[in-house]
């Protein structure tokens, strides 16, 4: 299950967090979102990295924390979109799918040409769209 | 890398040092005690030899020399495990003892992001984590598994009061005291022993102790033996031994006041005594029994026939059941032998064969599967190989190794596996691996309970921060989780400190749920230990939280508020955060000579005004030459924008918001000013600058107090109070009244916070983004916040009685401009402008008693003069109005004046009006000032009437008009009353055929209808002629007593003007004709019930209606009908006209031509209509034109045949006399009358239509076109002469 999806902005500013665990865990998954920056900085930096992977935007498994695991996508404006799950064995093909989407549900958020851009992002319907990406990886991962 | 220089090499030459056992009789420890020690802790300070400088020569042949050596006394007692809990108390009594020596720094500021990053490791990490690693590395000592810290010697000492002491030294080492382990057969017994005879020098002489000396050496043997004597300070002699102590103060050594007694020989006994100690004894012993083992080992275990024999030996011990902590094994057993030798090799740094050693036997301890000396020998593997400096791959596997393992083994080895964390963390971190060490550290952080794990965590995080690059945000979040644990474990300082170190990794970074709960724990934590000053300082930083839940919302403010009481004492706060203020919102509003009749008219823009006022006011200097052209002299000009008069309020205006869901009361906005007498400009500038210093020497010394005591008569400060609700923004304005003369800054703005805390903030002086906020030029230097307060002037308060903010199109009022002089003195030449006359227009004094609609009455049409509204363009772009001379309003006076209102265009509009008045006795400098009022109008539309005029095809000056009118209303009904022509040269009239249509009075909303009148052209008609037709029309019921408006009276006249000029612009026919005026009355007014609906007038005006017409030339043959004319005396000659008339712009040359023969197409026609008129008018005496062969006879014969030529059937019994063509040039709307005559022979009906008509248009834009008469029939009677029979 997917618990928590993050946008975070190229000055690593969160513009949209959601918790899916509908408790009152917010500020643990803003430090876990938070602390996953820096890895993604980490990775990004690394100048070892091939010309094959130059491009790749998906980040992969950014790091396993006790109960979680933290994969990070990271599109060509540098914003950053992170999504934490309690699922041990994922997919990767599952997690890459799922960046697609919410990679696409956002560049429709951003285009909106009310959104100030490096803004928080207040879309209903992006939350909306977003929660149907959020059950529909879960439910791909039960079948 | 030298692993030696490291921290961990430096560790482990501390810790892993050979154990010297120390067994004491009671005498002899009693001797110490008067120093305020043990014997151990007497020995201590020379246990550690930094240049010992000693040749070691173990397995190899080779020898080397060790430079630093130290040996660890332990008393007999001490030799023990210590247990779970005890080892707990311990530490958690380190804690505290460590706690209490050096308290964290709690009241500096937190640490910044780029001072946190240029720090070293020891300033990052408290240097008391040290310590209390090392204790937490002690706790696990003498275990079973590892032999480093089994005794190496043996020291016995017995004092020489004690009796028999060569007895008591046999028994010290048989008695019970000797440790547990060394009972259990772990330890090997055998060890070596050396006793000591110590005397005390205040006990008496030292022949007694050197006879018992004697003795012992004859016992134990020569070198075995040492007295030491001790005590031997006499009193008043100086010393300052204790020096030797303090580095081991932390052991609790020398803490009982008791003073040292031991003199500098005493001191130098001790120093050889251990030296030769260590040299000849513990090391030359160290070395052989390594050389023993060694062969032993080498024996049994080295060579091809030995790993096999131990295999097959080991594999026999399959079946055994699996212990806990592997089988036992004793001193002897092959195994504790090899780890007995590899850790003493390891000892004497002799790493390789340690290493050695350790190898080989953890393949035996993994075969017995004794896991946790499994684990113990690979640690061990690890640090050997670490301080080779060799295969780093291989130490971090070991370690790795030993790490799972010992947690493998679960709780009995958990502390075991933290100091291997601890030092696999300090190995990682002496390779320059902090981020791969954080995590150890993390890892070790699982395994120790909570206060344990917080210093793990806060030594992962210092960890995070060396790493290249800092990994900030870990560093944070493994802070935080440290603070967290410290907390649980009730260490609330240490969390502070944990917190505080973190807040920069959050600052500026819109993490604001992260922020929040650090700032809300730290002032929550600094709350409780009663530092509420900076308990509230954090709070503040988090009050605007208006993204968390309401619940937290108010916790956050309970909490603040809590604090705040328990403090007790007023606060200020220099930007408290609730409300937030909205800085581009800010405007400072000041009248000047320029007054605003209300605080909203400010919102207009200068410039506008600034048109508006152009001819009225007084240009202020004349125009540089160029722009180094100054005028140093007019210093109030300088400062032109910023000037307020005394007693005049100066309004800032700004807008609060409150972030939070909460409401929140606030008490008490208003200004900060200050006001300093004196008027200089320099001083401005002066003082502008102090008080930008002031400013930015820090707000320690609260500006609230000098500033708020607005009391103190130079200026009235206004005060306000309001709730804002949860997410509402209001605007609030704010002002003050200087009283005197000087200079006032506005410095900013205070307010209450539900009554506790004082928030203020100033305004930002010299910031450029402010600037760029302002709108206009009004407000657009910082400097606007000091404004030059001048002497008291007089002022005129003004407004528009009645003005509404919403009428109908047409709308016609009579409204009262009141002008109202608040002060003492006089002013005079007041002239008025107004930007739509369209919309205003002033009117007569004399008009002021009167009300409408009386007023525009007929009947009171008596002749008064009228403002002449000259044609030029101003007039209708702004209108200038001069009151008379003689208006002068005395002070406290008000004066009134009417001014029509008349409502143009729907839409919304914007009235500008600016009054301009002098003073009448200036002596400020102002010799003139603007009242400024603006209205903003919204007009809706109401009737839309429309008018189609073509001409009448009968008569050449009439026209038939259809008007239609639609009501665009939504909801208001309109009743029809007056329709008028503008000017004297037209006359309306109904039709009369449909006289009913004046009888339609109301148009509801929506609804359309048309209207016919004819109206005429009195052009050229003299007075009489014109009687009985009326320019104006009522459109009432007949016989109704409504009045007629006169419309060429003012106001309706003028706004005509007006309303003709603006409709100019949209008229897109070049020729116009003539104006209506269409006067309405609205019924059953909706809205404006104040407006008096029933006499609510409205008056339409429709200019430029221009006629419908295909040609350019229009005329009309005008002669009488009939003529009775004696035939018998002559023939019958006719006079006749031809009227023409030039519709065109242009002049047009016409050519009027007759000829003699009737076209085909109209002679049937006119037969048919000749017989048709001869019945019903059964004239007598009337007969056909059967005498038509005797009239042809006398006409001219080349008419006749031409005539003939044509038609043979019928000729025309008259012909045309005089010039046959006849050319006229008309001017433009000209009309000219061309005579023509006819002569009829006989009596009969005939024809006139065979003329025709050229014209071509001058200037060639039409181009020529002809026309043919339009058909006419005369009747000629027999009868007497001259009677002609008009139509």
């Amino acid at each position: 299950m997917i618990v928590c999806v993050a946008v975070v902005g190229h000055q690593n500013n969160p513009l949209y967090l959601e918790s899916f665990t509908g408790g009152d865990d917010a500020l643990k998954l803003h430090h876990i979102v938070h602390c996953s920056l820096d890895v993604i900085d980490e990775r990004v930096n690394n100048p070892k990295r091939s010309a094959s992977t130059l491009n790749e935007t998906f980040l992969g498994l950014l790091y396993p924390t006790e109960n979680y695991k933290v994969y990070g996508y990271l599109t060509n404006t540098k914003v950053k979109l992170i999504m934490v799950t309690t699922d041990l064995d994922v997919k990767d093909a599952d997690v890459r799918s799922f960046f697609r989407k919410f990679h696409a549900a956002y560049v429709d958020a951003v285009s909106n040409p009310f959104h100030v851009p490096g803004k928080k992002i207040t879309s209903n319907s992006f939350s909306e769209r977003v929660g149907t990406i959020v059950k529909s990886f879960g439910h791909s991962m039960s079948l | 890398m030298d692993p030696i220089r490291t921290y961990l090499g430096r560790l482990l030459l501390e810790e892993i040092t050979p154990v010297v056992m120390v067994i004491t009789t009671p005498l002899a420890e009693e001797a110490c005690q008067k120093n305020g020690f043990s014997f151990v802790d007497m020995l201590l300070p020379f246990s550690l030899f930094p240049r010992i400088d000693v040749p070691v020569r173990t397995a190899s042949d080779q020898p080397y020399r060790l430079q630093m050596f130290k040996l660890r006394l332990f008393h007999a007692s001490n030799i023990r495990k210590q247990n779970y809990e005890a080892a707990e108390e311990h530490l958690k009594r380190v804690i505290s003892d460590l706690n209490e020596k050096n308290p964290p720094d709690l009241l500096s500021e937190p640490p910044q992001l780029d001072t946190a990053l240029t720090k070293s490791e020891s300033d990052l990490c408290p240097g008391w984590i040290k310590t209390f690693n090392k204790e937490l590395i002690r706790t696990v000592s003498f275990s079973e598994h590892e032999s480093f810290d089994h005794p190496v010697a043996c020291i016995l000492v017995a004092s020489s009061k004690d009796e028999e002491p060569i007895n008591k030294f046999t028994d010290l080492f048989n008695m019970d005291q000797t440790p547990p382990l060394l009972n259990e057969g772990v330890m090997d017994p055998k060890m070596l022993k050396h006793y000591v005879l110590l005397h005390d020098n205040q006990d008496g002489s030292t022949e007694n102790a050197a006879s018992i000396f004697a003795e012992m050496r004859g016992t134990f043997g020569q070198y075995d033996c040492k007295m030491l004597c001790i005590n031997s300070l006499r009193e008043g002699d100086e010393n300052n031994n204790e020096v030797m102590w303090l580095p081991y103060r932390n052991y609790g050594i020398l803490d009982h006041g008791k003073t040292c007694c031991l003199n500098t020989d005493d001191l130098n006994q001790i120093r050889e005594f251990m030296q030769d100690l260590t040299c000849n004894h513990i090391i030359p012993y160290m070395e052989q029994k390594i050389r023993i083992l060694n062969q032993q080992v080498s024996t049994t275990r080295k060579g091809f026939r030995n790993q096999i024999k131990n295999l097959w030996w080991r594999k026999g011990k399959d079946d055994m059941p699996e212990a806990p902590d592997g089988p036992m094994y004793t001193f002897s057993s092959v195994e504790s032998q090899i780890r007995l030798l590899g850790d003493y090799a390891f000892m004497l740094r002799d790493y390789e064969l340690a290493l050695s050693n350790y190898r080989l036997l953890s393949t035996d301890y993994k075969l017995d599967k004794a896991w946790k000396r499994y684990a113990g020998v690979q640690e061990m593997c690890a640090l050997s190989y670490f301080m080779l400096d060799q295969s780093r791959k291989e130490a971090e596997y070991c370690m790795e190794n030993a790490f799972a393992t010992y947690l493998k083994v679960g709780s009995l080895a958990q502390r075991n596996a933290t100091r291997c964390g601890l030092w696999w963390a300090e190995m990682l971190k002496a390779r320059g691996q902090y981020k791969e060490a954080s995590s150890v550290y993390t890892r070790v952080s699982n395994e120790e309970p909570t206060l344990h794990a917080a210093i793990m965590l806060e030594q992962a995080s210092c960890c995070y921060l060396l790493s290249r690059p800092p990994m900030l945000r870990k560093y944070g979040f493994h802070l935080i989780l440290a603070g967290n644990r410290y907390y649980m474990s009730d260490q609330k300082q240490h969390a502070i400190r944990a917190y505080r170190n973190a807040l920069f990794v959050y600052r500026d970074n819109s993490w604001s749920y992260i922020n929040d709960h650090v700032h809300f724990n730290i002032g929550r934590w600094y709350g409780s230990l009663g530092s509420l000053d900076v308990a509230i300082k954090h709070v503040l930083e988090i009050l605007a939280c208006g993204h968390q839940s309401q619940p937290t919302q108010n916790l956050f403010l309970n909490e603040f508020f809590h604090f705040v009481q328990s403090a007790g004492k007023r606060f200020d706060v220099h930007k408290l955060r609730l409300p937030t203020i909205n800085m581009s919102s800010f405007k400072v509003i000041h009248e000047d000579h320029r007054t605003y009749a209300s605080a909203a008219d400010f919102d207009m823009q200068e410039s506008v005004w600034r048109d508006l006022e152009e001819e009225m006011t007084p240009t202020a200097s004349a125009p540089r030459a160029n722009w180094l052209d100054t005028h140093p002299k007019s210093s109030l000009k300088t400062y032109d924008h910023c000037v307020c008069v005394a007693g005049e309020v100066v309004r800032v205006e700004i807008e609060l918001k409150n972030p939070l869901q909460i409401p929140i009361p606030i008490s008490g906005i208003s200004l900060m000013c200050e006001l300093s007498g004196n008027s200089d400009a320099s001083t401005l500038d002066n003082g502008a600058a102090s008080f930008a210093v002031d400013e930015s020497t820090g707000h320690t010394e609260s500006p609230v107090n000098r500033l708020m005591d607005g009391d103190d008569s130079s200026f009235n400060l206004s005060k306000h109070d309001l709730v804002l609700g949860g997410g509402e923004t209001k605007r609030v304005k704010l002002k003050v009244t200087p009283k005197v003369e000087g200079i006032l800054k506005i410095v900013g703005v205070r307010w209450t916070l539900s009554e506790s805390v004082v928030g203020y903030r100033y305004f930002e002086v010299n910031t450029k983004k402010k600037t760029k906020a302002k709108k206009g030029a009004r407000i657009s230097s910082g400097k606007n916040l000091t404004l030059i307060v001048i002497k008291g002037i007089s002022k005129l308060e003004g407004r528009i009685d009645g003005l509404p903010a919403k009428a109908f199109m047409g709308d016609l009022q009579l409204l009262n401009l009141k002008l109202r002089n608040t002060s003492e003195s006089a002013v005079k030449n007041i002239k008025m402008k107004i930007n739509h006359p369209r919309y205003l227009i002033p009117g007569n004094s004399r008009e002021t008693d009167l009300s409408i609609p009386q007023c525009l009455g007929e009947k009171n049409a008596h002749e008064e003069e009228r403002y002449n509204l000259t044609d030029n363009k101003d007039t209708y772009k702004n209108l200038l109005f001069s009151f008379s001379e003689s208006n002068v309003v005395q002070g406290g006076e008000t004066f009134s004046w009417p001014i029509w209102f008349h409502c143009g265009t729907p839409g919304k509009v914007s009235l500008l009006i600016s009054i301009y008045y002098e003073m009448e006795n200036s002596t400020s400098g102002m010799t003139y000032r603007t009242l400024r009022m603006h209205h903003i109008l919204e007009v809706l539309p109401s009737l839309d009437a429309s008018f189609v005029i073509s001409p009448c095809p009968s008569k050449l000056k009439e026209y038939l008009v259809r008007m239609d009118i639609v009501n665009r209303a939504s909801s208001e009904s309109f009743s029809l009353h007056q329709l008028s022509c503008v000017g004297d040269k037209w006359a309306i009239s109904t039709l009369p055929s449909c006289t009913d249509i004046t009888s339609v009075q109301t148009v509801l909303a929506g609804q359309a209808l048309s209207c016919f009148f004819k109206i005429q052209d009195l052009n050229g008609v003299t007075e009489g002629e014109c009687t009985g037709h009326r320019s104006n029309m009522l459109m009432g019921t007949e016989g109704s007593r409504e009045q007629l408006f006169d419309i060429s009276k003012s106001p309706l006249i003028d706004f005509h003007y007006q309303e003709r000029h603006h409709q100019d612009k949209l008229a897109k026919v070049s020729e116009s004709l003539l104006d209506f005026i269409l006067i309405s009355k609205a019924i059953g007014s909706n809205f404006e019930s104040e407006a008096g609906s029933s006499h609510q007038l409205l008056s339409h005006h429709m200019c430029h209606c221009s006629v419908t017409r295909k040609s350019l030339i229009s005329w009309r043959m005008s002669v009488p009908y009939t003529i009775y004319h004696d035939f018998s005396s002559s023939i019958c000659e006719v006079e006749l006209h031809v009227d023409v008339l030039n519709c065109s712009p242009n002049q047009v040359n016409v050519q009027v031509s007759t000829f003699d023969y009737t076209p085909d197409t109209t002679e049937n026609p006119s037969s048919d209509w000749s017989g048709a008129s001869s019945l019903s008018t059964k004239q007598s005496g009337w007969s056909d034109i059967s005498l038509e062969n005797d009239i042809r006879v006398m006409s001219s014969p080349k008419k006749v045949q031409k005539y003939h030529k044509s038609t043979s059937e019928s000729a025309p019994p008259f012909v045309w006399c005089g010039s046959s063509a006849i050319q006229l040039s008309l001017e433009p709307a000209c009309a000219a009358r061309v005579p023509l005559k006819v002569c009829v022979f006989a009596p009969g009906t005939y024809n006139l239509s065979n003329y025709e008509l050229r014209w071509k248009d001058v200037e060639g834009l039409s181009g020529s076109s002809a026309g043919q008469g339009h058909p006419f029939y005369l009747t000629v009677l027999e009868g007497p002469h001259g009677k002609v029979t008009p139509v």
